[in-house]
């Protein structure tokens, strides 16, 4: 387990057999390499732009979000009202299991999108519906969680300034027709009146 | 041996006769000189202003406009990879080295910013796979240790965020690291880089297993994959040091057998379906002793002793003893051919695992009835018995070889 390192002559020789690439060659890939992330990063904020620019947009309620959650980070963990859904709304032959993608049309109603069903494959749907991906993150008899991988939001200067107690918040999420999804903007709603 | 120690103690053996100035000189030419490092106050102050530079985008992050942001990270990208081969050029290869690592940190960074700033994050694994996939490519570019151990410890990260907090395992980051990295160490053996890869290796094996929620044995299959490759690669060194973690898993795990192996409740989580498993484990058995046949290395095939399947046997007092003669049996050969190849280090190791294995097996045995003063006593003059022994044995090994090592 303790081999002992191969001393430096004997490295030098492993150098020579497999010499470093020489300056010409290794300047042109370096140049393709550097080209290319900056080119990934471009793109990840070209798809974040145009999901945003050429999405539909959602609106989905949260239940109230604690602003203390934000001393330690900059952000906040959203537990919207389609993260918990009755187990009827699935439309699937067999029983959902956790880690399983889902499809959920979602459909307007009084301003704010609720789930009207879940279906394992992508679904038609009809005029004003949209479909939004999730996965299956937990499943009860009479209940299913899931999780959109929109839950993290980082909360903004302004915003934050408004988030004073908890309150739940309005988000708007952008879907584009790829697929994609992502927060586009938020709103804080006044707090719930304590019963 | 480094060229400092060439130059400060070569005079001296040129004095005493060892060497001629002629053979000095030649010694000194086998190891270039590397250009000398840069004045410390002007590396010191340049990081200051860099720090406050870095604190005020930080604190005004939120309230820049978008594409600002953008153009700061790509800059920064930009410029730390152009500062690099401009150090490089110029033979300040540390610095130069050492600036290419935070360029690739920052890419990292930037996706993560990007990601951040667009409320991108937790929904796909492809940007996080982009930092693995830089990493091997700039390793390969560079044939740098330090990128390698880097793209390793990125690997582990991604990795572990992927599985931690998105709840999803990255295939391609595991098979990337563990082919772009493991085909470069086959090519480049290597020790340090062959123990490193296997560690990083082991702990996504580690992360995939729990993420599957499979019993904790399937691990092995994949570490021992790892084992087998040591076997086959031709340099030995780099090949022991690539099979050390596993081994090293491999031993812990039957430690914990040996003492906890008694409960059936314990056995009976480790037990994966039978014919499976094996079946699993004989291919690798299989390809590790082609491979050790292959390179003339069969002795050590006793390392396979540690992957006896005795959790499939009934828990109880029997299954810890058959254990613990298991270990003995593997320290015991460790030794033995430690002795046979007059490898000190190997000697030493094989005396430590000797030692583990009996305190274990003393306190498995003896714990539950014997009176502890009793215990105690009996430990400690079987310990430091055993160890006279060993030594002794050492010393006669060494002093009888033809090449005698220093104690």
């Amino acid at each position: 387990m303790n081999a002992p390192s191969p001393s430096a002559p004997e490295r030098g020789a492993a150098a020579t057999r497999h010499p470093p690439l020489p300056k010409p060659h290794r300047q042109r890939w370096l140049l393709w390499l550097v080209g290319a992330q900056l080119l990934f990063v471009l793109a990840v904020a070209a798809a974040g732009y145009a999901t945003g620019r050429f999405g539909s947009v959602v609106l989905l309620r949260t239940t109230p979000v604690d602003p203390r959650d934000l001393r330690f980070s900059d952000y906040v963990e959203l537990n919207y009202t389609i993260s918990l859904l009755p187990g009827h709304l699935w439309k699937g032959s067999t029983l959902p299991r956790r880690k399983d993608p889902v499809y959920i049309v979602l459909e307007p109603r009084a301003g704010v999108f609720e789930a009207v069903a879940v279906y394992p494959e992508r679904p038609e749907t009809a005029q004003g519906q949209t479909v939004l991906r999730g996965w299956v993150a937990d499943t009860w008899r009479r209940s299913m969680r899931l999780r959109y991988g929109l839950e993290r939001y980082y909360v903004p200067e302004e915003t934050r300034r408004k988030l004073r107690r908890q309150q739940p918040l309005q988000v708007h999420i952008s879907v584009a027709p790829w697929g994609q999804a992502r927060i586009s903007q938020v709103e804080v709603l006044p707090a719930l009146r304590p019963r | 041996m480094s060229r400092k120690l060439l130059e400060t103690d070569g005079l001296e053996w040129v004095q005493q006769g060892i060497v001629t100035e002629a053979q000095r000189a030649q010694l000194l030419a086998l190891y270039p000189e590397e250009r000398p490092a840069i004045g410390l106050l002007p590396l010191l102050g340049s990081l200051l202003i860099l720090l406050s530079a870095l604190s005020l985008v930080a604190a005004n992050w939120q309230s820049l406009p978008e594409t600002v942001r953008l153009g700061l990270l790509l800059g920064s990208l930009a410029g730390t990879y152009a500062g690099a081969e401009y150090f490089l050029r110029r033979q300040y290869d540390s610095l130069g080295m050492g600036l290419v690592g935070l360029g690739l940190m920052l890419f990292g960074l930037s996706i993560i910013l990007t990601s951040q700033m667009y409320q991108l994050i937790g929904y796909d694994l492809t940007g996080l796979v982009a930092w693995a996939v830089a990493g091997v490519a700039l390793t390969w570019v560079y044939r740098s240790r330090f990128l390698f151990i880097l793209t390793v410890a990125i690997g582990g990260i991604v990795q572990g965020y992927n599985t931690g907090q998105l709840g999803a395992f990255s295939y391609l980051t595991a098979v990337l690291t563990a082919g772009g990295l493991g085909y470069y160490w086959w090519r480049r053996p290597d020790s340090l880089l062959g123990a490193v890869l296997a560690t990083g290796l082991l702990w996504q094996t580690a992360l995939l297993v729990s993420h599957l929620h499979i019993k904790i044995t399937w691990f092995f299959g994949p570490a021992m994959l790892i084992y087998a490759l040591g076997d086959w690669q031709e340099d030995r060194p780099a090949g022991r040091a690539m099979q050390g973690p596993p081994l090293v898993a491999a031993f812990l795990f039957t430690l914990g057998l040996a003492l906890f192996g008694e409960s059936d409740t314990y056995t009976g989580e480790l037990r994966p379906p039978l014919l499976a498993y094996l079946g699993v484990l004989g291919a690798v058995l299989a390809l590790s002793l082609w491979g050790k046949q292959r390179r003339g290395r069969l002795g050590s095939a006793t390392d396979w002793l540690l992957l006896l399947p005795g959790f499939y046997l009934p828990g109880g007092l029997p299954l810890a003893i058959a254990t613990l003669v298991v270990l003995y049996a593997y320290s015991g050969a460790v030794l033995w051919r430690a002795h046979q190849e007059r490898n000190q280090d190997r000697v030493t190791l094989g005396t430590v695992l000797f030692i583990l294995t009996t305190a274990v097996a003393y306190f498995k045995l003896t714990w539950g009835f014997m009176d502890k003063s009793l215990f105690f006593l009996l430990g400690g003059s079987l310990l430091l018995g055993l160890s006279w022994f060993l030594r002794r044995r050492a010393a006669h090994t060494f002093s009888s070889s033809e090449t005698p090592a220093q104690p």
